[in-house]
């Protein structure tokens, strides 16, 4: 299973969003937070390990970040929360916009480390927002892939039944592994709490970090080579005229807002 | 230099995807470029209704097996190969993202999703795309070719398909040469209902100001009463305090009412997306800094549940009477 911790760009002001910046806005100081998409699919494989729990099966959870130390605190909660293994990958230079090279470390964890037949990921993250990453892992390893996918359950040891979202509605398919899942707009959608007791237990489980160079992964030549780079930012202007209705109590302002807008709009509709 | 736009018939949606690419190509694109649309069809497709939505003159016709992504990704790299296109634009959303990212991956080219608009140099492709969770507008340069775009899904608003004398270039059958497939059991089952989101006119949106469940649910009823359409934000979803399929926003429906209030959301960029084709947004929040205030045509500083429940009375009595 693998995530990115990101920053949580709605704590930006919006001075902060300088636009001309050739390679990326500051966020260093921004609180950060999983990637909403990751978190459905960190608890989704839970709830996949919980099914198989049930029938006997044992499904082992390992968990990978590539990138800095901010993902640490969560690797520890995943193996409070029963992960087997929790691992990240340390990058020197910023894999914000290089969803390719992101993507061989992660398809390199996998062959070398991991030798899982499941990787279940976000299918999105910022700030590059790509969508691209489960698509060139699958690429890399030779596996299928589908994307906005908002249920799995076992049905064999190699089979899942999956729901995703396509272009025209929602698809059901069952699949045979290994395979790459990217989730999306699950129902699942938040990483459970762990117990106390689980922490206290796990506490000391070792992390373990890689450098690309330990995956077969040269970072720095595989950015060189990245096909599409960013060239600069540009700001949104988004600002309309913000009237502020006046008034005493909520029925008041209210009524103003009727009566000088609405009445009209809704007239015409 | 020439383009190929992807038609791709095999799934539902033709004519979304065929009214973005073709609003694309007329104002999203810029340079010299010779185009033509690759149409994938199988059996069951309407064949002629498919050519006549593709946004270029010049067609070419596919014939493939229905949902199987990795064998048209496999001609696509036989065409990228053979015929030196040196730009393939697929519609935005799952498919067209799919499809650029195998493309680019087999033929050494350079992918970019989401596309906001593109220029085409001599050496390069320059795209805007939407980053920082739509905070910012990233400028992007790809190198290698092919270059591999989808575009961004407010292409959707792209406008009816322009009616063009179309040409047919080739027509290949390429259904014998299917292989095994690791999809089995394949079920297209109706969506969570969304369809009045996109197409409301009249749109209430509650965030995570609301509180609490029962806050999300007192809007709800008060758009119910109004005769508006209901949607989310993000964080009011992921506390299932409401549906998923009434999400607003990047990651869910893009709607342009006439009119759309928003309740207690802060007015995040993603979400924004998906209202910012509003004619007129009314934000009803407490915090005056919050960026929904700048970003609405009026405001009111107050508790949203209390405002939208007195504007209910008021429209019930007085426009739905």
């Amino acid at each position: 299973m693998c995530f990115k911790v990101t920053p949580d760009f709605e704590a930006l002001r919006e001075a902060d969003w300088i636009a001309g910046a050739a390679h990326g806005v500051e966020t260093r100081y921004v609180r950060r937070i999983l990637n909403c998409f990751d978190e459905s699919a960190l608890e989704m494989a839970l709830r996949l390990s919980d099914t198989l729990a049930g029938r006997g099966v044992t499904m082992g959870l390992d968990a990978l970040s590539v990138g800095g130390g901010e993902a640490e605190p969560y690797l520890k909660t995943l193996y409070a929360l029963g992960y087997e293994r929790a691992a990240r990958v340390r990058s020197e230079a910023s894999l914000d916009f290089a969803p390719a090279v992101t993507a061989s470390i992660i398809a390199s964890y996998v062959r070398q480390v991991d030798h899982s037949d499941l990787v279940v990921l976000g299918c999105r993250s910022g700030p590059g927002d790509s969508g691209t990453v489960p698509f060139l892992v699958a690429e890399k390893l030779g596996w299928p892939c589908l994307t906005q996918v908002i249920e799995v359950e076992p049905l064999t040891d190699d089979r899942v039944r999956v729901a995703c979202m396509v272009d025209d509605g929602l698809l059901r398919v069952t699949l045979r592994l290994p395979c790459v899942l990217a989730v999306g707009n699950a129902v699942v959608s938040r990483l459970r709490v762990p117990t106390l007791t689980d922490r206290l237990a796990r506490r000391h489980k070792r992390i373990d970090v890689f450098s690309g160079a330990d995956l077969g992964v040269d970072i720095a030549r595989e950015l060189r080579r990245e096909p599409c780079v960013l060239a600069g930012l540009e700001a949104i202007h988004r600002a309309r005229q913000g009237v502020i209705i006046g008034g005493e109590t909520p029925r008041e302002k209210a009524r103003v807002l009727f009566d000088s807008h609405l009445k009209s709009i809704l007239e015409k509709l | 230099m020439r383009s190929a736009a992807i038609l791709d018939g095999t799934i539902g949606a033709a004519t979304q995807q065929a009214q973005a690419l073709g609003g694309f190509l007329r104002e999203g694109l810029v340079g010299d470029l010779v185009g033509e649309t690759l149409v994938f069809y199988h059996d069951e497709c309407d064949k002629k209704r498919l050519v006549e939505l593709a946004p270029t003159r010049a067609v070419r016709l596919i014939k493939t097996t229905a949902r199987r992504p990795e064998r048209m990704v496999e001609i696509l790299t036989a065409v990228a190969r053979s015929e030196g296109i040196s730009l393939f634009l697929f519609a935005g959303g799952p498919a067209g993202t799919e499809l650029a990212t195998r493309l680019a991956y087999r033929t050494s080219g350079a992918v970019l999703t989401d596309a906001l608009s593109i220029e085409v140099g001599p050496e390069r492709l320059l795209c805007r795309k939407n980053v920082y969770s739509n905070h910012m507008v990233g400028r992007f340069e790809l190198s290698a070719r092919p270059w591999c775009v989808s575009i961004d899904a407010c292409w959707k608003d792209g406008g009816s398909p322009t009616s063009l004398a179309h040409h047919i270039l080739s027509g290949t059958d390429e259904t014998g040469r299917i292989g095994t497939t690791p999809f089995e059991d394949l079920e297209l089952v109706d969506p969570p209902s969304t369809g009045d989101l996109a197409e409301s006119r009249f749109l209430v949106v509650a965030g995570y100001g609301a509180g609490n469940r029962e806050g999300v649910e007192r809007i709800a009823e008060a758009a119910r009463r109004m005769g508006a359409a209901f949607g989310v934000s993000r964080p009011v979803a992921m506390n299932a305090w409401a549906l998923m399929d009434r999400l607003i926003g990047v990651s869910g429906t893009r709607a342009a009412p006439a009119l759309c209030i928003v309740v207690g959301a802060s007015g995040a960029p993603a979400l924004y997306w998906g209202i910012e084709k509003a004619a007129f947004i009314v934000a009803v929040d407490p915090d005056e800094q919050a960026p929904i205030v700048r970003n609405a045509d009026a405001a009111l500083l107050d508790d949203g549940v209390a405002i939208v429940e007195e504007l209910a009375e008021i429209i019930a009595a007085e426009v739905l009477r």
